[in-house]
């Protein structure tokens, strides 16, 4: 125990001498007062703690479309854009050398020598390099919660879900860039390694979001999209082409084995409850709120169908055993090698 | 359990593909000894200390540490390790180095904060223990190396290459220091090349060349292998008695005449003879092989029985 205590106490100490982890958490606490400047009163949204005021029908104080928004604000921009791109992007360029750094000659073997397993030593230095995110995440949540509290009178612990997910998540490239670094020593490799591996799972998730839109949510709902202009038409519901429904089930297949960094942050949302919300704003979306107007309720149910089309075993059940593969890999590795 | 060496290798190997790094080496380190392990670069020295710290994962290993089998934890955590070229992270303090030692082989927190503070003052870096490793030369890395070592109070120390790269002061520092864990009992196992250095301090050698132990034994012991009686007269030595001397199988070099000798009783002939024809003795002196001879002379030799291909 004192040994692993050690070991993540070292890792925090690594974390606090970077300058990108201050910066990452200044400007986390920045967006989270932000968030936190945004209230609602009689006429509508006001932001920068009422300093400037937008009229809406529906986002007004005290309705419950008003608290859905809010805390949609949370889960569809801030997690899935500042903590899932920015956040984890800046972690990763943070803590991709430590693994190549720690297995360095003359610097591994202090710690090799000493009565720590290697696999134990390879986990907790592991678990470290997760506290950079997992720190970050806290924080912010932490003035979400205490914002939710204090603008809109919900007190939801469950927004707490987005630091283990969002640790997940940037778990999921952590653990490749962690398996490049320990095969070639090299950060450089190990980052672009992560980096390539990021890109490419979440263009095959786009793929299968587009495919599943084109196939399902588009007909379902109405909508045809003419693809040359871009411009979307309602309409009655019609019937499904197969071909596309093939190409999303194919597109879903080749997704699978992947991590789903963009998925699990979507799932951040069904794991958020909200009592009013998840009963008869089910399936509303951002747009549909800031329009000031509900969608019908076709649109409605093709909205909840679209975002709850994937099970949280799709999701983060495939995501852990790519993580668990990967991790074995490096573990291998990291144990079996002479340094 | 005192009696008992503090490392004995009954057979250690290590394999590169085909490569023999270690090629079955033998060796026994006694308790409380400052052991020094010589050879030239690539000879498997760091190889053989990395083995014994698992570090490397050996083909082959039989043999006990402390009483216990090489490599296991309970050795291990009577162990203590500075290695070559140590490398210690820029964002800790001297102290927190040290610390974290003390964490990795589960000293008390109390316990460590005072023994922290003694090993800085030990080392003469007190004043120095709060600032960054980023700051420091690479002789006060190095003190910070050897306080890390013996945190733990190991039973055994290993040094690889522990004054390389370290200025002259630095370097008779270090050799006080090894001294003094040997005055409090350790066992100082010393990796070095450094010959001279190691004469100095070390008790037992073992010389390993091309993977092997081709030396090993007592310094003293091994030195004295080498043992002679140098004499040295006014003037050359007459042609009459040079004849003779050299007849008798002694060497005879102008006014110097070489004897091979283990005692001083040996050569009482020779200065009979010389003082019986009236040459005058001006100088005698009794002289040793020096470490580095014999390491020379053992290499030499070790080459010789190297086939070629």
């Amino acid at each position: 125990m004192r040994a692993a205590l050690t070991i993540l106490w070292d890792s925090f100490r690594l974390l606090q001498a970077k300058k990108l982890f201050w910066i990452a958490i200044g400007i986390s606490i920045l967006v989270a007062l932000l968030y936190a400047s945004i209230g609602f009163d009689e006429k509508g949204m006001t932001f920068f703690f009422g300093a400037k005021d937008f009229e809406n029908p529906i986002l007004q104080e005290g309705k419950p479309e008003a608290a859905a928004f809010y805390v949609m604000i949370f889960t569809d921009v801030i997690v899935r854009f500042w903590l899932a791109w920015f956040a984890i992007g800046l972690a990763l360029l943070s803590t991709a050398s430590i693994f190549p750094d720690f297995i360095a000659e003359g610097s591994i073997g202090i710690s090799l020598s000493k009565p720590v397993g290697r696999l134990r030593l390879f986990l907790l230095k592991y678990l470290g390099g997760l506290l950079f995110v997992a720190l970050q995440v806290a924080a912010f949540t932490l003035i979400v919660f205490l914002a939710l509290g204090l603008r809109i009178g919900e007190w939801n612990l469950t927004v707490f879900w987005a630091v283990p997910v969002v640790t997940f998540v940037f778990s999921l490239i952590y653990c490749v860039a962690v398996w490049i670094g320990v095969w070639s020593r090299s950060t450089l490799f190990a980052l672009l390694g992560a980096f390539l591996l990021w890109g490419t799972s979440l263009l095959a998730q786009w793929t299968e979001e587009s495919l599943y839109q084109a196939a399902n949510f588009n007909p379902e709902s109405g909508l045809t999209v003419d693809y040359r202009t871009g411009e979307t038409y309602e309409g009655e519901p019609r019937e499904k082409d197969s071909m596309l429904v093939s190409g999303h089930r194919t597109a879903k297949k080749v997704v699978t084995p992947l991590p789903k960094t963009r998925d699990s942050t979507i799932y951040l949302k069904r794991l958020i409850k909200m009592e009013k919300r998840d009963t008869f704003l089910s399936g509303v979306s951002m747009g549909d709120l800031m329009s000031g107007k509900l969608p019908d309720p076709t649109k409605k149910d093709a909205m909840k169908r679209f975002e709850q089309r994937h099970t949280a075993w799709y999701v983060f059940g495939t995501s852990a055993l790519f993580e668990a593969v990967i991790l074995s890999l490096a573990a291998w590795i990291f144990c079996r090698r002479d340094y | 359990m005192i009696d008992t060496p503090a490392v004995e290798i009954e057979h250690l190997r290590k394999r590169y593909g085909k490569f023999e790094a270690l090629a079955g080496v033998s060796l026994r380190v006694p308790r409380g000894a400052v052991f020094g392990l010589l050879g030239p670069n690539g000879a498997g020295k760091s190889t053989l200390v990395k083995s014994l710290l698992t570090i490397i994962r050996p083909t082959e290993c039989r043999g006990k540490m402390l009483g216990e089998a090489i490599g296991s934890r309970k050795a291990l955590s009577r162990v203590g390790y500075l290695p070559e070229h140590a490398r210690f992270p820029d964002y800790l303090t001297g102290r927190e180095v040290i610390h974290y030692s003390a964490g990795m082989t589960g000293v008390p927190r109390a316990t460590m904060k005072e023994r922290t503070d003694k090993l800085l003052n030990t080392v003469g870096m007190r004043e120095w223990g709060d600032r960054k490793i980023s700051t420091f030369s690479k002789g006060m890395k190095q003190r910070i190396g050897l306080a890390q070592a013996l945190v733990n109070e190991p039973e055994i120390v290993f040094l690889d290459e522990p004054t390389d790269g370290v200025d002259p002061e630095g370097r008779i520092e270090i050799r006080k220091l090894i001294e003094a864990m040997r005055d409090e009992g350790r066992t100082v196992f010393v990796n070095s090349h450094l010959l001279g250095e190691v004469e100095q301090v070390a008790d037992e050698v073992a010389i390993l060349s091309h993977g092997k132990v081709i030396r090993s034994g007592k310094v003293a012991d091994l030195t004295s292998a080498g043992r002679c009686f140098e004499l040295r007269t006014r003037g050359p030595v007459p042609m009459e008695i040079r004849q003779k001397l050299e007849a008798a199988g002694l060497e005879v070099a102008g006014d110097l005449i070489n004897i091979p000798a283990e005692d001083a009783g040996e050569i009482q002939e020779v200065i009979d003879a010389l003082r019986s024809a009236k040459v005058v003795i001006r100088e005698l002196k009794e002289s040793r092989l020096s470490l580095e001879e014999l390491f020379l002379s053992a290499i030499n030799d070790s080459r010789q029985e190297v086939p070629t291909s």
